[in-house]
């Protein structure tokens, strides 16, 4: 039985995974979606009531009977390496490409409609929420006017974009941003604002969760301090256990939201209270595992090769 | 009218780390010069920054 992992040929991350199903002799397919057609290619027959299919790619064969699990990590676009690509041969080879994996019985991490619904922000926070996180005051509005209110009643408040910065130009970044009481509000008619309260942080915390198990880590904040990827400070990544009250509302989470992979982003105020921020659902571990030692991609690995049936992967 | 959260991006700068590894079909992991696999060597891969939260490409956000 084989796992399949579609992500792009330059994802090392996805690297730290096959060495570890490499080393129990796990066998493995590696497909970028973008190779199809052309470098990989793909057949399904749906005949005599049965089904059928079959994936290759560099030399590499895999029948659907044989698919075990299928590790959604960083896939291109469907077509997007092709001779000719356009819109209608990435909608094509989607249909093909996905609806084969859909007809095969294989475990999902995370089940593409799952992570669809989980990629929303807004919806997110609810589920924090549901699941007994403390969650920052935040408005998601259009309205100028409330974005200016809501500014007044908690006056540190930072912005973020809930999609990342603009796929079309990778020159951008967009870190999250502390705005002042002066901000140009009327802009906010113009694009859906996210808006939370600061959390006064003593550090930022990154917890991966692979099907049950957890693995959290923290890095020391600055004073002061807003979004802990930029600007370096020369703290490290660190290891730290669980509080229970998290643990359990990490399930919690992942459970509304049918995961079997997610890292949340906290922020730990003062009083030790880690304040949701964010639940990534393909989010990165590899730098958590090379700074902290934690064997992320060996459970991932591990979570892949399994025969158990995961009611959170289908 | 620019959206109110554009108006707090910045340029990035020009980013071109240079990889020293490539995708290597048969074993589909990649590999330094010498063959070894690039996983190898955790101090290479947290310096060309490959495996941070920011390194997103444009098509993911799930960082
Ligand atoms: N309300 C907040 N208070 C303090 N810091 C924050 C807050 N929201 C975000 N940050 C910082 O900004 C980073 C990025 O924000 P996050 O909500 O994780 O969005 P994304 O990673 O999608 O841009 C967080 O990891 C954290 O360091
Ligand atoms: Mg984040």
């Amino acid at each position: 039985m084989t796992v399949l992992i579609l992500t792009s040929e330059e994802d090392v991350t996805a690297d730290m995974v096959v060495a570890a199903l490499h080393g129990t002799g796990t066998p493995v397919l590696r497909l970028d979606p973008a190779d199809l057609p052309g470098k990989a290619v793909l057949s399904a027959d749906y005949a005599h009531g049965d089904f059928d299919g079959h994936l290759s790619v560099n030399g590499h064969v895999l029948s659907m009977g044989g698919l075990r699990s299928i590790w959604v990590r960083r896939p291109g676009e469907p077509a997007a390496h092709a001779a000719d690509p356009s819109p209608w041969l990435t909608a094509e080879t989607r249909q093909a490409l996905y609806g084969m994996l859909h007809s095969a019985a294989a475990r999902w991490m995370n089940h593409p409609r799952n992570a669809d619904q989980a990629r929303l922000k807004p919806w997110q926070l609810r589920v924090a929420h549901l699941s007994g996180f403390a969650v920052p005051p935040t408005v998601f509005t259009t309205a100028p006017r409330l974005a200016r209110e809501f500014v007044e009643e908690y006056r540190e408040v930072v912005v973020k974009s809930a999609s990342g910065p603009p796929p079309d130009d990778p020159q951008v970044a967009l870190p999250t941003t502390l705005i002042g009481p002066d901000a140009d509000f009327a802009a906010v008619a113009a694009g859906p604002a996210l808006l939370q309260r600061y959390v006064h942080k003593r550090a930022d915390i990154r917890l991966t969760c692979v099907g049950t198990r957890l693995f959290a880590a923290r890095k020391i904040a600055e004073p002061g301090q807003v979004d802990g990827r930029y600007g370096d400070t020369g703290h490290a990544w660190q290891p730290v256990p669980v509080p229970d009250r998290i643990g359990k509302s990490v399930h919690e989470y992942v459970t509304l939201a049918g995961l079997a992979y997610a890292a949340f982003d906290f922020a730990e105020d003062e009083d030790g209270i880690w304040w949701f921020l964010e639940c990534n659902q393909g989010g990165q571990f590899g730098f958590v595992e090379l700074e902290t030692g934690q064997p992320i991609a060996a459970e991932v690995a591990l979570w892949l090769a399994q025969h158990r049936a995961d009611r959170r992967s289908r | 009218m620019q959206p109110f959260t554009l108006k707090y991006a910045f340029p990035k700068g020009i980013c071109q780390a240079v990889t020293p590894y490539h995708f290597d079909p048969a074993q589909q992991l990649n590999v330094l010069p010498n063959g070894r696999p690039a996983v190898s060597d955790p101090d290479l891969l947290l310096a060309v920054g490959t495996t941070t939260s920011t390194a997103g490409s444009a098509t993911h956000f799930d960082d």
